[in-house]
């Protein structure tokens, strides 16, 4: 299946005319946003019981359709991260927001650009409680199922090596087969990003035998994606991930941001909500387009608190910086 | 040829180049204009990742390209092993199905009708999973003679280390080999005289033995056994449980096909071959050695090229269950890490082509060579 996408994207780089136009008037063209996920990844992207997509990627894609429409217009498009760089290289996707790490290589080497860190993620141990093992300094000589398509396979190489321990790998190309393997007793340890690890067996049978270590290996900071050749757009994502943050500082939430938006003084919430300042038009949108992304989304802590918040997920490094976390917004002025 | 036949092939020949040198001018095109880094440095860059299952030295420290070598030795190691295994059962299917016993005759065909008819990655899965299920943990591992292990994380066999390296061993293999092939000559030259057909006698058995053991002595080989550790064993040779499924769930599955090849060999053979032979006095097993089995080789080894190839093919359905062979490796683990999905799915290509090629070819003239030769 994998193989058979990636085939697909190259066909689609094989025949793709070199146009130009910018990407904010095709999707508005389009009349809807093409959002790559990946599906399956509990807290991140689920589907309910009617059908409805929902999860902390979903609610990125609804961030930027919000913005460009002031409703959800998305056309979720499932993809791997086998396939994600490329579809969205080949304008197969209008941007990618499953986490994937902002390093410098995919920065630099794949002509995307990323649009601000919305996630600080870290690569996790899950072992099992009986095997003794209370530290990642422990494991040497185990054996680690990993799974493909991120940086984890070189961040546990470069760990083990610096510590002077080894390990024997066993590389799977799908998370869930990985996990199923460890599951079986193939590996004594499974590694991934923390977060997705704990959401993906909350409900294991026995989930309790097994516990997540608390270290992280590496920082894995997680941004959106898009092409590097329209600053534009970015900006777009940019600032409409940055709303979040910001109407979280500033007190504005999902449920009271009507109520803010006709009575507040403060002149940033104000310029925010396109009261005046006309910041929407700067970015070729509708001035009250973060007023759509709280309205329809939230502000950071709405966000964590439907998708995390039920997998017992604490908010640590993601806390708003006067809380002690790292997330910071940019100031709108 | 007419005039007009050779118009057609230059004009068809000028479509097929044009079409192919504006896919190739499009797609430089479009990646320079997405600013993808589309070099093949990439390959001398340091890899950084580890590999689970490497039959040469490797470390996160080798290169990329040093790691395409690593996982597409992992992918012949396994073609070959299923190719072995597979061709194994596949004959004694075959000949079960022929057998005369009735009961043998329909279980063989009730195998091969059952795995003939599971997609092989479906195989695949079943026996990876229940495998990782039925064996035991490493605390509880089934021993053999305590220097074989198998439990669920694999098969640990003892190694042999040549203290002095492999030259004297290898050499005194050769020597072997050859002092075998030589003596198998002479007395075969010999045999129409003294009325005897070639049997290893005591001598004959003797000289090459004495040359292995010279090898070994020479070579200074120590055993080294698997070693219980924190987590399982360590140190001599492991099949990973990968592996082993892979060759059982590949094996089972081409072994249905081969089967049928086999069988259909031997019913081409005319009945009264069979017949002279017996008038002859030649015991069964010798019939089958030296009349019926030359014979069916030759209806056998064409159809046997495309299940040969068919199975090394598949062995990409590795990629699936962690078995590190040169999709999984490359297409996997390095695309992601350098990202050029055009170069690396071309290389990985051009590679099966060209083994595949070489399959065919070897079996092409292994084919000719038992060819019936008529006198001219």
């Amino acid at each position: 299946m994998v193989k058979i996408t990636t085939c697909f994207s190259i066909l689609i780089f094989l025949c793709l005319p070199a146009v130009d136009a910018g990407t904010l008037e095709e999707v508005r063209e389009r009349g809807i946003l093409r959002c790559g996920i990946v599906e399956s990844s509990p807290g991140f992207s689920s589907i309910d019981d009617s059908g409805q997509r929902f999860g902390f990627d979903i609610d990125h894609c609804k961030t930027i359709s919000a913005a460009v429409f002031g409703e959800i217009r998305i056309e979720y498009i499932p993809v791997t991260p086998h396939t994600a760089f490329t579809l969205l290289q080949s304008g197969g996707i209008d941007i990618f927001p499953d986490g994937a790490t902002w390093s410098f290589v995919r920065d630099v080497a794949l002509g995307l650009d990323y649009t601000g860190v919305y996630l600080y993620a870290g690569q996790g141990f899950l072992v099992r409680k009986d095997a003794g093992v209370s530290s990642v300094k422990d494991l040497d000589g185990a054996t680690i199922c990993i799974a493909q398509g991120t940086t984890l396979e070189q961040n546990i190489a470069d760990y083990f090596d610096n510590h002077g321990m080894t390990y024997t790998p066993v590389t799977f190309a799908d998370i869930d087969k990985g996990l199923q393997a460890y599951h079986a007793d193939r590996c004594d340890a499974f590694t991934n990003e923390r977060l997705s690890t704990a959401g993906r067996i909350i409900n294991w049978p026995g989930r309790d035998e097994h516990v997540i270590l608390d270290e992280v290996i590496s920082k894995e900071p997680f941004g959106a994606l898009v092409r590097q050749d329209d600053p534009r757009w970015r900006d777009i994502a940019l600032w409409s991930f940055n709303v979040r943050f910001a109407a979280e500082e500033l007190g504005i939430s999902q449920e009271n941001v009507d109520d803010v938006r006709k009575n507040s003084q403060n002149t940033e919430t104000q310029r925010l909500l396109g009261v005046h300042g006309g910041f929407g038009e700067k970015l070729g949108l509708s001035n009250d387009w973060a007023y759509h992304i709280i309205k329809l989304v939230g502000n950071y802590a709405d966000m964590w608190e439907r998708n995390f918040t039920p997998l017992g997920l604490e908010r640590g490094l993601n806390a708003s910086w006067k809380e002690g976390g790292l997330h910071s917004a940019l100031p709108f002025r | 040829m007419m005039k007009r036949d050779i118009v057609y092939q230059v004009v068809l020949l000028a479509i097929i180049a044009g079409v192919a040198a504006l896919i190739i001018s499009a797609t430089q095109t479009n990646l320079a204009r997405l600013n993808v880094d589309s070099s093949i440095d990439f390959l001398w860059k340091r890899a950084g990742f580890e590999i689970g299952q490497k039959l040469i030295p490797y470390s996160a420290d080798s290169t990329i390209a040093h790691a395409f070598i690593v996982a597409l030795l992992n992918t012949l190691l396994l073609a070959c092993t299923a190719i072995v295994c597979a061709s194994f059962l596949g004959s004694i299917i075959g000949l079960a199905r022929l057998s005369d016993n009735w009961l043998v005759a329909r279980l063989a065909a009730v195998y091969i009708e059952i795995f003939r008819n599971i997609p092989s990655l479906l195989q695949i899965f079943f026996w990876y999973f229940v495998a990782l299920r039925a064996l035991p943990r490493t605390d509880e591992s089934i021993e053999f003679f305590n220097c074989v292990f198998l439990n669920n994380r694999g098969l640990f066999l003892p190694a042999i280390n040549p203290e002095q390296g492999w030259s004297w061993l290898a050499a005194a293999l050769i020597f072997a080999w050859a002092a075998v092939y030589f003596l198998k000559k002479r007395e075969r030259r010999q045999s129409p005289e003294s009325g005897k057909t070639w049997t290893p006698g005591s001598w004959s058995l003797l000289i090459p033995a004495v040359i292995v053991s010279a090898g070994i002595l020479l070579a200074d080989v120590s055993v080294q056994t698997p070693q219980e550790t924190r987590f399982g064993y360590s140190g001599g040779i492991v099949l990973m449980p990968e592996f082993l499924s892979l060759v059982v769930g590949l094996s089972m599955y081409n072994a249905t096909y081969i089967g049928e090849i086999v069988r259909s060999g031997f019913t081409s053979i005319p009945r009264g071959q069979t017949e002279a032979a017996d008038s002859l006095g030649l015991p069964r097993h010798l019939t089958i050695r030296l009349v019926l089995f030359p014979q069916a080789l030759r209806v056998i080894i064409p159809p046997l090229t495309t299940v040969y190839l068919n199975l090394f093919k598949s062995t990409s359905l590795a990629a699936a269950i962690a078995y590190p062979e040169v999709v999984s490796v490359f297409v996997g683990t390095v695309n992601n890490l350098v990202g050029q999905p055009v170069f690396i799915m071309a290389m990985t290509m051009v590679v099966y082509v060209f083994i595949s090629l070489c399959i065919a070819l070897f079996l092409n003239w292994h084919n000719r060579k038992i060819a019936l030769t008529v006198a001219s």
